[in-house]
C-alpha cells in the first residue's frame, strides 16, 4: 500500500499478510505510518496505490459489506462521552447490524470482558482513563470480527489496566480471532505477537517472528565475564569454542559475542576458571527488538 | 434504514442529554409564550382602556358607550395610567380633563387625549374608543340641532331619550377595516405568540444543536461509524433525520404545551403539523450546513443562536409580520420563518385549507431541498476531515 499526504508519503509500499487466528504486530516509532496503514486496512482511507484484501475481498472506503469482518479500536478514544457505557455499545452494536436479544446479550458479554459491567450505567465521561480505553476496545469486539485491529491500545494506561488489556488480547487470539496490534512498546510486541513487522518512515523494514528478526541482526548474545587472573589465556581458550564468535579483553574481564548464550554459558565459565580466572560476575544479554530496530534504522524506538 | 434510525436516535438522545438544552428547549419557550401572549392581551375583551380624570357626565357617558361594546374600563390617576400603558397592562389610555368635562356639559368642542400602548389589542381598543366618541359627538350634534331649532334645552334630553326608546335604531356593526386588525381577528395573544415561538425555537435550537455534529467528529466517533459497515449515504441520512426529529420534538412540544396550558388553537392539526414538518426540514438542512461547514462546536452554537434570533426577528417571530412596513415585508420573505408564519396564521386564525397554504409550503419545501442538498455535500466533505 502507498498513501500520501501532500508531499509526505506516510505509507510507502507496506505489504504484509495476517493469517486467520494470528496476532501480527506493527512496531514502529511515532509517525512511522502505523495508523495510516491501519486506516487503509479498515477501509477508512483509500490507498493511493496498492490494495487491501480481507478474506479475499477487496477493501476500501465504499466496500461497506467487507467492513463487517473488521473490528477497529482506534488509537484515539472514539466514544460518545455524554452517553452511558451501555448506550455506546448499543449504538455501535446496531451499526454492526446486531439487534434485539442478540445485541443485549453481546453487549453484556463485552461489558463483562472489559470489566465494565458495574459502570455500564454511567456516562462514559465519568470513567477513568483506563476505563474509557477498555470501553473503546469493547466497541471493536461487539460483532466478533474476523480481524481485530488495535491501534496502540495501551497508551496512557496504568500498568494494571495495561496488563488486563494484554490479557484480553491474548484470550481473544486464543479464541481464534486474528489480531493486528500496533505499538511502540517492544515488550508488548514480544509478548503478544506471533509475527512482527517493523515499520519506519512508511516502510516495512523487516518482518518475521521475534527470533527471526533477532537472527536478522546476527542474533548474537552478549556474555560478560567479570574477573581477574590470566584473562588473556582465558580469551584464547574461549575463542576456540564453536559458539563463540568474538572475544574482547579489558582490564576487568572478558566480553564475548556468543551464539545461544544460555546453552553455552556453562562451558564458558568452566573454561575461564580452568584458564585461571577468578570470576566476580557473569551476565548474559540477549538482543531484543529494540536492538533490532536500532540496527535497522539507526534510531531508538522511542524518541 | 435501521442504521439511519440508530444514527438519528443517538443524535436525538445526545441533544436531549445536554442540560443547558433542556432549559432552552422545554422551559424557556413556554415562558416566552406567556410573556408575549400577555403582551398581546387576553383573547376575549374588545380592549382594556384606562381612564384618568375626575367623575363627570362626560366620563359617565363615555364609559357607558365603551362598556356596551365590551371594553374593559378601569380608572387611574394620570401617572398611574401612563405607567399601565407603558407596561402594556392596558391597551389604551383616555385622559378626560376638567376642561373637557366642562365643555361637554356646555355642549362645546372638547379634546380627549388618547394614548395607545404597543400591545396587540391597542388597535381594536382604539376602534372602540373612536366609535364611542363618535356616538357622543352625534348625541351632542342632535342636541345642538334641536336647541338651534328652538326647542327647550331642558326638554331636549328627554325628547332624545324617548326617541331612542321608540325608534328601533339601525344597529351599527363595527367591522375591522384595517388589514392589521383583520389579520389578528380570531387570534388570541397566545396564538400569535405561540406560532411565532414555535418557529423561533425550532430553528434556533436545531441550529445550535448542530454543535453535536462537530463534537462527533472531534470525539472520533464519526470515523468509527465509517469503519462500521455503514455507507456514507446512511450517515448523511441519519444526520438529516436526526436533525429533523430534534426540530419536530421541539416544535410539537411547544404546540402541545401551549394547547394544553394556554388553550392555544392550532386550527387544523394535520395542516399545522405539516407546516411544522416542512419548517423542521428547513431547520434540519440549515443545521447540517452549519454543523458540517464549521469545525468549532462553540462557534456553531453561537452562530446558531445568533442566526436563530436574527432570522426570527426578520421573519416576524418577534414583532408580528403584519406590523412590518412593506419594505421590511420583502426582506422578511427571504427567511423561511415568514413563509411558515403566514401559513400558521392562515391555518390557526382563519381556518385556512391546504390550498390556502400550498404556496407557502412550496417555498418552504424549496428552502428545505436546497439546504438539505448543500448540507449533504458539506457533510460528505466533513466526513473526510473526520478520519
Ligand atoms: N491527516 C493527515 N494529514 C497530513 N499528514 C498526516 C495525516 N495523518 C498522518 N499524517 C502524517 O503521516 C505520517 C504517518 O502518520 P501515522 O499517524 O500513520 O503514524 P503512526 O505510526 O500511527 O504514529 P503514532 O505512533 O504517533 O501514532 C506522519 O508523518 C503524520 O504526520
Ligand atoms: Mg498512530
Amino acid at each position: 500500500m502507498v498513501r500520501r499526504y501532500g508531499e509526505l508519503t506516510a505509507v510507502d509500499g507496506i505489504s504484509f499478510e495476517i493469517a486467520p487466528g494470528e496476532t501480527y504486530g506493527l512496531l514502529g516509532p511515532n509517525g512511522a505510518g502505523k495508523t495510516t496503514t491501519i486506516s487503509m486496512i479498515a477501509g477508512l482511507l483509500a490507498a493511493d496505490s496498492g490494495a487491501v484484501r480481507v478474506l479475499g475481498e477487496q477493501m476500501g472506503p465504499s466496500r461497506v459489506a467487507v467492513k463487517r469482518h473488521i473490528g477497529l479500536v482506534p488509537q484515539d478514544l472514539a466514544i460518545y462521552p455524554e452517553l452511558k457505557g451501555r448506550q455506546n455499545l448499543n449504538f455501535f452494536g446496531r451499526l454492526q447490524g446486531l439487534r434485539g436479544k442478540e445485541l443485549t446479550t453481546r453487549v453484556d458479554e463485552v461489558l463483562d470482558l472489559v470489566g465494565l459491567t458495574d459502570r455500564a450505567g454511567d456516562p462514559a465521561k465519568e470513567y477513568s482513563g483506563g476505563m474509557k480505553r477498555r470501553l473503546n476496545i469493547g466497541i471493536g469486539l461487539l460483532h466478533r470480527p474476523t480481524l481485530l485491529i488495535l491501534d496502540e491500545p495501551t497508551v496512557g494506561v496504568d500498568p494494571q489496566s495495561r496488563n488486563a488489556i494484554l490479557e484480553s488480547v491474548e484470550a481473544l487470539s486464543g479464541e481464534g480471532m486474528a489480531v493486528l496490534y500496533t505499538t511502540h512498546y517492544m515488550e508488548e510486541a514480544e509478548r503478544l505477537c506471533d509475527r512482527i513487522g517493523i515499520v519506519d518512515s512508511g516502510q516495512l523494514q523487516a518482518e518475521g517472528t521475534r527470533d527471526e528478526l533477532i537472527r536478522l541482526i546476527g542474533g548474537l548474545d552478549r556474555v560478560r565475564l567479570d574477573g581477574s587472573g590470566d584473562l588473556a589465556a582465558a580469551a584464547d581458550a574461549l575463542g576456540d569454542l564453536a559458539a563463540v564468535e568474538q572475544v574482547d579483553v579489558d582490564r576487568t574481564g572478558l566480553s564475548l559475542a556468543v551464539r545461544e548464550a544460555p546453552t553455552a554459558v556453562a562451558e564458558l565459565v568452566t573454561r575461564a576458571i580452568a584458564a585461571g580466572v577468578t570470576l566476580a560476575d557473569v551476565e548474559i544479554t540477549r538482543p531484543n527488538l529494540e536492538q533490532v530496530f536500532l540496527h535497522l534504522t539507526g534510531r531508538a524506538l522511542r524518541d | 434504514m435501521r442504521v439511519v434510525g440508530a444514527i438519528a436516535g443517538v443524535e436525538l438522545r445526545r441533544f436531549l442529554r445536554d442540560r443547558s438544552n433542556l432549559f432552552f428547549v422545554f422551559v424557556f419557550p413556554l415562558i416566552l409564550v406567556v410573556l408575549i401572549g400577555s403582551q398581546f392581551g387576553a383573547a376575549s375583551s374588545s380592549g382594556r382602556v384606562v381612564i384618568s380624570g375626575a367623575d363627570s357626565s362626560l366620563r359617565a357617558a363615555l364609559v357607558a358607550e365603551l362598556e356596551e361594546a365590551a371594553v374593559t374600563v378601569s380608572y387611574a390617576g394620570a401617572d398611574a395610567a401612563s405607567e399601565q400603558i407603558a407596561r402594556g397592562r392596558v391597551d389604551l389610555g383616555l385622559e378626560l380633563t376638567d376642561e373637557a368635562a366642562a365643555a361637554f356639559d356646555a355642549d362645546e368642542d372638547l379634546t380627549v387625549v388618547v394614548t395607545s400602548s404597543s400591545s396587540g389589542g391597542a388597535i381594536t381598543a382604539r376602534q372602540q374608543v373612536d366609535r364611542a366618541l363618535n356616538a357622543l359627538q352625534l348625541r351632542l350634534r342632535q342636541e345642538a340641532a334641536l336647541v338651534g331649532a328652538g326647542a327647550d334645552p331642558a326638554a331636549v334630553d328627554e325628547a332624545l331619550e324617548t326617541a331612542a326608546a321608540q325608534v328601533v335604531a339601525p344597529t351599527v356593526t363595527v367591522t375591522n377595516t384595517s388589514s392589521i386588525s383583520e389579520a389578528f381577528a380570531g387570534a388570541s395573544g397566545f396564538t400569535v405568540g405561540a406560532s411565532a415561538q414555535v418557529l423561533l425555537f425550532v430553528f434556533l435550537n436545531t441550529l445550535a444543536g448542530s454543535a453535536t455534529m462537530i463534537q462527533a467528529r472531534k470525539y472520533r466517533v464519526v470515523a468509527r461509524t465509517l469503519a462500521a459497515p455503514v455507507a456514507t449515504v446512511q450517515v448523511i441520512g441519519g444526520e438529516a433525520l436526526g436533525r429533523w426529529v430534534i426540530a419536530m420534538v421541539q416544535g410539537l412540544y411547544i404546540m402541545l404545551g401551549t394547547a394544553l396550558l394556554f388553550g392555544v388553537e392550532w386550527g387544523n392539526l394535520a395542516l399545522a403539523t405539516l407546516i411544522l414538518a416542512m419548517f423542521a426540514a428547513v431547520a434540519a438542512g440549515a443545521a447540517m450546513v452549519v454543523g458540517s461547514a464549521l469545525d468549532n462546536d462553540s462557534a456553531a452554537s453561537g452562530l446558531g443562536v445568533g442566526l436563530g434570533l436574527v432570522l426570527a426577528a426578520l421573519g416576524g417571530c418577534m414583532l408580528p409580520l403584519e406590523l412590518f412596513p412593506d419594505s421590511l415585508q420583502t426582506v422578511a420573505h427571504f427567511t423561511p420563518h415568514a413563509w411558515a408564519y403566514q401559513a400558521f396564521a392562515e391555518v390557526t386564525r382563519r381556518g385556512g385549507t391546504f390550498a390556502d397554504i400550498a404556496g407557502d409550503l412550496a417555498v418552504l419545501l424549496a428552502f428545505a431541498v436546497v439546504l438539505l442538498a448543500l448540507g449533504s455535500v458539506l457533510l460528505r466533505r466533513s466526513l473526510a476531515r473526520a478520519i
